[in-house]
This record gives structure tokens, sequence and C-alpha cells, in this order.
């Protein structure tokens, strides 16, 4: 069976809009997909409260998760030691098995370091800790490389490697620990709800191939379509 | 102070550890773990720092509280990820051992799991001495008891059991301290970290137990049965290394005798997940274990085997097994990995080729394949040698390829070189059974080996410990006889001569006695080659052949040989004088004509047929001879015989009195 070369309908907004209009999600199926959020994220308050209110059930206990928020909140504060003091707590075993993981934690703390002006320490525990990870692997010391560079400049939030200093990158930190957790205790470490967004844009890219031209929707924290 | 120059934090915690005020231990440990965890350099020092001694030594003491017992064994865990062997050993040797085995019967679980953790990184190590958890006999049942008690628990003792089941007897120990009926749940559990060291732990319980594999099959869960279990594990949903390890245990309960090569689950199922392990997609490892496990899976089958044959391609993809290094990716291989790519492709062709013509047409017609298995004669590595011997002798199985190939390749010089060499015994027999195999009468390679020293070469093998090899030695000598020239088979009788030919017909080896018989018929056969050879060692060989055994005590089959070569030896001209003037030979035809075994009689007729076969010359006297002896008389009586051969025999017997 083969197609012949039929016409391609464009379809309109207004169309498209109306088809999606008539896909119906049930109220139930979404909030179980925020519940999921709440919990793989690490929000307990707002997920207790999110079950009081829609009557959702989380799924595990809500106190479990307070050992992993405290993580996230020491990470989020610059405290790696504390961070890495609390998993070796509650997974021995993690940071031996996750060797990048690992690397991830102290080149944090070395950003840290570099932070607060520490020229010394931050020399001293790049050779003491970090010099033989860099010498295993090089993509290690590629980022190795990057951070020490920081060291080179006056002002380092300007310089070619600044993001390093930025606060996404103690989230990035967090949440490559968080999954990490995570998947320790067997539970999927990415919430639902992004292999949903990843697969709408993978639908989109698949359709961007085969040239179809339809609505694309171009933000997605916004939800918006383009016209 | 040195200890601070190697930590980052002030060593102060150091000092605290070794004191004696046990205040200050917990948090000086605590410190202690967060340094070594992730960091194999301190994980270095404090080893060599005597840390381990210590903590053996706060673990043994009665009046340690549960937190520390749980922070040592964390510690002691980290420490024995260094990777090294002999940091391991280092551990070994201090007596961390008893110390986590005692804590297995502690009360709380926490220490129990953390203790298992800690054996269960010990034991995934090359140096650890697995048969230790089989030597104190409360161990295994303990470990056992302890298996489902959580998640952790499961993972580890699973993992225990697999790094450490090796030989049979262990085997039958797990299987009868209950551990199967604890493990087979565990496949269920949808938890990744368990099913696969539950699949490693089965694999190897499996292996070559007729009886702990029919007690796994036998075995299931929530009514689903083994094989439905083990198969869902070979989903393409699964990961490579679940998929292989599933398909190993199936292997391994086919190859026990417990699942028909005709179940779906092998012949489909199994079969094709190992064949699709082999293509280029896979790591080096999932490819060498997926063509092992395939050699594994179908070498006694022939169905099997047909079936893999046309399967997906395998044997090009076994094929590019050879082409390393010249590959698309730029993945340069280490020679360690070439040769375990080449070991597992000549597994997996040897066992493709075991049974049938075409798959070994096929298989031959591979690009560049003979040199591959000639190159890989002289390699250093035995076990590639051997695999890549027994490759060839497998293919050397078909008669057609040996006219061609063969003789394209020149196999019959590395593989005399093998045989005059130092390699092993399992080596020397693969080597000598394919060399059997290229003497066969129409190898187009038996001129070049004769005159390569060949029948010294295989006489020098009759000589040797090990019967596999005598055997193989007579076994060449007797093909390479087979409807040979004369100055070949004189050549032989001389190399042989009659000492070796007389030790050779006294072996305990009734294998051995068959074919040094065999030999002598094929030397035997053929009128004047007869006459000939009769003429210059007539006596000694109706001494050894016919005397020796025909007296002697031994089965039906090596007498009947025995019979076969005086028959042999009654067709000649001047030869049968050997017999005619040999009273004690004529006695003996006499009593085995007479004989309980029909095939017996037969032989003894036969004989005495070409003894008195009325075209030959001089027929008439020797049949005057016979007949005063009563040979006519008994073969009268043997027409009363129900056995129809026999009947057929004396009948043409007595047609040639005249």
């Amino acid at each position: 069976m083969s197609y012949t070369a039929e016409k391609v309908e464009e379809i309109t907004k207004e169309d498209w809009l109306d088809r999606l209009q008539n896909l119906h999600i049930t109220r139930a199926d979404m909030n179980r997909i925020i519940m999921n959020y709440l919990v793989t994220e690490g929000f307990k308050e707002a997920a207790e409260k999110f079950k009081m209110e829609s009557g959702i059930q989380p799924g595990v206990d809500l106190d479990t998760l307070d050992e992993r928020i405290k993580i996230r909140d020491a990470i989020q504060h610059g405290k790696i030691q504390d961070a890495l003091s609390l998993v070796n707590n509650l997974h021995p075993e993690l940071l031996d098995c996750d060797k990048t993981l690992y690397f991830h934690l102290q080149q944090q703390h070395l950003i840290e370091l570099i932070r607060n002006k520490d020229i010394e320490g931050a020399l001293e525990f790049a050779q003491n800790n970090l010099a033989e990870r860099g010498q295993e692997n090089p993509d290690i010391l590629n980022e190795l490389e990057r951070t020490l560079a920081l060291l080179a400049f006056e002002e380092p939030e300007n310089s070619p490697f600044g993001e390093l200093l930025h606060t996404s990158q103690r989230q990035k930190v967090a949440s490559e620990l968080n999954a990490a957790i995570l998947e320790m205790e067997d539970r999927e470490s990415t919430p639902k709800l992004a292999n949903l967004l990843k697969l709408l844009l993978w639908s989109q890219s698949q359709l961007d191939k085969k040239k179809v031209k339809y609505p694309k929707m171009v933000d997605l924290a916004k939800g918006q379509i383009e016209s | 102070m040195m200890l601070s120059s190697i930590m980052d934090i002030d060593g102060s915690y150091m000092e605290d550890f070794f004191s004696s005020d046990p205040e200050k231990w917990l948090s000086s440990v605590r410190q202690i773990k967060n340094t070594v965890i992730g960091n194999t350099k301190q994980k270095i020092a404090l080893l060599d720092m005597g840390i381990v001694s210590r903590l053996v030594q706060l673990m043994m003491d009665e009046s340690t509280s549960l937190e520390m017992l749980l922070e040592c064994v964390i510690v002691l865990n980290s420490l024995a990820r260094c990777n090294n062997g002999s940091r391991v050993e280092h551990l070994l040797k201090s007596g961390v051992l008893i110390v986590l085995f005692r804590g297995l019967s502690h009360s709380d679980l926490k220490y129990i799991e953390a203790c298992l953790r800690c054996l269960r990184t010990i034991f995934l190590s090359d140096v650890a001495p697995t048969d230790i958890i089989f030597q104190e006999p409360t161990l295994v049942p303990l470990l056992v008891s302890l298996m489902n008690h959580s998640r952790g628990t499961q993972e580890c003792v699973a993992t225990l059991f697999s790094c450490c089941c090796k030989t049979e007897e262990q085997q039958v120990v797990l299987c009868s301290s209950g551990a199967i009926s604890e493990l087979i749940p565990l496949l269920t559990t949808n938890v990744y970290k368990v099913q696969m060291p539950t699949l490693k732990c089965i694999a190897q319980m499996s292996y070559q137990n007729q009886a702990v594999s029919a007690e796994i099959i036998s075995a299931s869960c929530n009514e689903e049965q083994m094989i439905k279990l083990l198969t869902r594990l070979l989903a393409r949903a699964k990961t490579t290394e679940m998929q292989i390890a599933a398909a190993k245990c199936l292997t391994n309960l086919h190859r026990a005798g417990v699942i028909s090569p005709r179940d779906p689950a092998i012949s489909i199922k199994t079969l094709s997940t190992l064949v699709r392990m082999c293509k280029k997609d896979k790591t080096i490892a999932e490819r060498v274990e997926g063509a092992e496990t395939l050699s594994y899976l179908i070498e006694v089958d022939l169905d099997l085997q047909q079936t893999a044959s046309v399967a997906d391609h395998v044997i090009i993809s076994l094929a590019s097994y050879f082409r390393v290094n010249t590959n698309e990716d730029d993945e340069t291989l280490t020679s360690e990995q070439e040769l375990s790519l080449k070991k597992a492709a000549f597994k997996a062709f040897a066992a493709l080729g075991a049974n049938d013509e075409d798959i070994r047409k096929k298989i031959i017609e591979t690009e560049n394949l003979m040199d591959h298995i000639v190159q890989a004669f002289a390699e250093a590595n035995t076990q590639v040698q051997l695999a890549a011997v027994r490759c060839m002798h497998s293919l050397s199985r078909s008669v057609q390829q040996l006219r061609t190939s063969f003789q394209d390749h020149a196999c019959w010089q590395p593989l005399m070189k093998m045989l005059q060499s130092n390699a092993s015994n399992e080596v020397l027999i693969a080597a000598s059974s394919t060399l059997c195999n290229l003497l066969l009468e129409f190898s187009p390679s038996k001129e070049h080996m004769l005159q390569q020293g060949a029948i010294d070469l295989l006489v020098d093998l009759t000589k040797r410990d090990d019967p596999a090899l005598r055997l193989n030695g007579v076994w060449a000598l007797m093909n390479m006889a087979f409807q040979t020239e004369q100055k070949v088979k004189e050549r032989i009788l001389k190399t042989v001569g009659p000492d070796q030919l007389f030790r050779l017909l006294s072996d305990p080896d009734g294998a051995i006695l068959m074919k040094t018989l065999g030999l002598l018929r094929n030397l035997l056969s053929n009128k004047p080659h007869i006459d000939n050879i009769m003429a210059n060692h007539g006596q000694k060989i109706i001494q050894a052949a016919v005397v020796l055994i025909l007296e002697g005590d031994h089965p039906t089959a090596i007498k009947e040989q025995s019979l076969c070569i005086l028959a042999n030896i009654a067709d000649g001209d001047t030869a049968k004088d050997f017999i005619m003037t040999n009273d004690d030979v004529l006695k003996k035809l006499m009593n085995y004509m007479n004989h309980t075994s029909i095939k017996l009689q037969v032989a003894a007729v036969f004989c005495v047929t070409n003894l008195i076969w009325s075209e030959d010359e001089d027929a008439l006297e020797r049949q005057a001879k016979l007949k005063d002896l009563g040979f006519q008389k008994t073969l009268q009586h043997l027409l009363s015989t129900n056995d129809s051969s026999l009947f057929d025999k004396v009948k043409t017997a007595l047609q040639q009195f005249a």
C-alpha cells in the first residue's frame, strides 16, 4: 500500500485549539501528576496541603521527603559539606558508586570556596581532592579546569565561566543529587510532568522533521501556541 | 603532622578515633566516613594508617554501641570499594570477615543490612575467598533466612550467592538450604537491583547440575511457572544486561536437561536473544558473552544449530568479531578484548558447524576465517588457541571442504607444529582429532603430512600418558592406513614396531584396543599388501593381534575385530599359510564357530570361507586339511541356525568344498 501525494491540509490555529478542547483529561489525572511532581522534587508542605485540598494520596510517606529536603536546602545555601554529611547518613553507598555525582558535589564546594574568595582554601582543596579525579577522566579534567579558571579573574562572575557562580548551578547539582537519591530508593527520579513535556517536544520535532505545518507550542511555561 | 597534610580537614579526629575515650569515637568515625566516601586517595591513606584493625577491634568489642557499630561497617564498606585487589586482601587479613559474619546474627536489621552490603562489596572483588561462606555450615542457612527481610537483604544475599557458588557441592548446599524458594519470588519484584543478582545466582546454581535445575524449573511464583518468569525478563524492553542474564539462566537449565530444546522459550526466544547480542551495536563484553552463551546453547542439538545458522545474519555478525580496529567507530580495542572476541567467535562457529555440512560450508566460506584460525594456533593465550583448534576440528568433519579450503590454507602444517609443541593436553587432543579427520582417504593434505613426518608424530602420540591422546594417535594411524599405498603401510608398521603394537593391544582402554585392531585391519587389506606385510611381519602380527586378543578376556566387539583381521589374512595368497600352519589358531577358529555370539560365529565362518575359497591356488589341499580337522562337519551343524546372515555365510562356505 502506498500513499499517493495528497495535498496535506494546513490546519488553522482555531481548528487546532478546537481539537485540543475536545480532548478530555480528567482532573484526577492532572492532580496525580502534580502530586507526583511535588513529591519527587521534595515540596513537602505543598504536598501535604495539596493532599488535603485535592484528596490525592502522595503514594509515599511524606516524612521520607524530609531528608531530601534538608539536602536540597543545604546545597542551595552553598553548604556542600553539610549536604555530603546528610547523604552519607542516608545512603552511604551512593557517592562511592556514582563518581560523577561526587565530583559535581566536590566541584560545587570548590565553587563556593571561590565565591567566598578563599583562594588558598580553594587551591588546597582542588589539589588534595580533585586533582586525581581529573587525571582519571578527561571530561572531569575539562570541568575542573573551567572551575579553576575562575580564580584567574578579578571578577569571576563576569568571566566566560561566570555561569558556574550562578545559583542555577547550585540548582543543577541539587537536582542531580535528588534524582540519584530517588533512583537509589528505586523510585522514579524524574517527575512524570517532565516526561510529558519531553514527549510533547519530541512529538513536535517529529512533525517538524516531516515538514508538517501545525500550530506549534513555542512557550512551554506559558503554554503559548504560535499564531 | 603528617595526618593534617593529607586531610583537608583538621586531623585531630584521627587521634580521637585511636584514643581510649569512647565519647570521642562516634563523631570521629563519622568524620572518617565522610572523608573516605567517594575519595580513593583518602581510602588508601587511611588504610595505610592501620585503620582497619582499629575498626575490627571496635566491632568485636561487646560494649560498642549500635550507632558506632553501624558507622564502622559503613566505613569498612567504603574502604573495600578501593577497586584494588591488594587493598581488599589487606581487609581480609585484618579479620573483617569474622566480624561481619558475626554481625549477621545481630538483632538490628539495619546493622545486618550494613554487614551484608560490606560482605557483598568484598565478595564482588576478584580476590575474595568465595568458598569461605560454605565452610561454616550454619552460615548459608542463616543467609537464606535473612534473604527476604528487606530490599537490601534481597539484593545482597542474592549477590553473595551468585559470587560464591562455583562448584557442584556448593550448588547442592544452596539448594538444600532452601535458597531456591527464597530466590524465585525475587524475580517478580520489579526492582532491577534485586532481579539482576537473582538471575546471576540462578544461572550459577543451574549450571551443569540436573538435580538443582529440576528443582528450579518446578518452582513457581504466583502461579507463574519459571520458564514464563524468565522469558518475561528476556523482553527487549529490558536492558541488555538483563536479557543476557535471563538468557544464560534458560540456556543453563536447557543444557542441564530440564527444558527441551524444542520448547519455544529456548528455540525461539533464548536463541534469538543471544543472536541479537552478537550484533555490532552491542558492547564488546556483551558480544563476547552472547557468542559464548549461544555456543553453549546449541552445541549438542542439530535443530538449534540449524535455526541459529539462519537467524538474523549471525554468521556475518560473528565474522565481524575478527574485524577489530578496522571498524568505523574509533574505538581501539585492547589486545585482551580482541582475543576474547576471537575466542568467542571460534566457540560459536565450532558449535554452529558441529553437525551440519551446509552450515559448515557457509562458515568456511566466511572471509578470512581459516586464516584467523591458523593465526590463532600461534597465540600465547592457550584459551584462544584451544578455541581455534576446536573450531577447526568442528569444521574438519566436512568431507567436501577438506578437498578445497583446508588444502588452500595449509592448515595441516600449523596443526602438525602444534602437535610437536608443548601445548596443553586439551589442545593436543583437539589438534590430533582434527588431524584424524584430515587424514581420511580423500584429503589432499595427506601427502603433505606424510612428508612432514606425520607417522613419527602419531606414533609418538600413541605413547602418551593421556588415553585420549593415545586414542587419537592410533585413530589417525588407522585413517592414514585406509586404502593407502603399500610403502605407507610398511612405514607405519615399521615406525610403530611390534613392541608398541603389543603395548597398544594391552591398553586398558577398550577404545584404543578397537582402533589398534582397526589399524591392523586397514593395513591388512588388499591382497598383495597382505601377502607382503605378512611375509615381513606375519609371526608378530598373528601373535599380537590374534592370539593376544582372542585368548584374552575382551568384549565381543573386540574379538570380532580380531577375527576380521584373521579373515583378511586368510584373504591373502601366501598369507593363508600363516593360519593353516598354526594349529592353535585353527583350533580357535573352530571354537569360535561354535561360540554363543552370532557375530563371532559369522566372523569365524567368513575367515574359514576365505581359507577354503575354491578359486584360490591350492584350495583343495587346504580344504582337505580342514575337513580332517572337522571343519566341514561343524559347518554342516551350523546350517540349523535361525540367524539368516550366519546361515548365508555357512552356505557359502560349504559351497567351497569340492
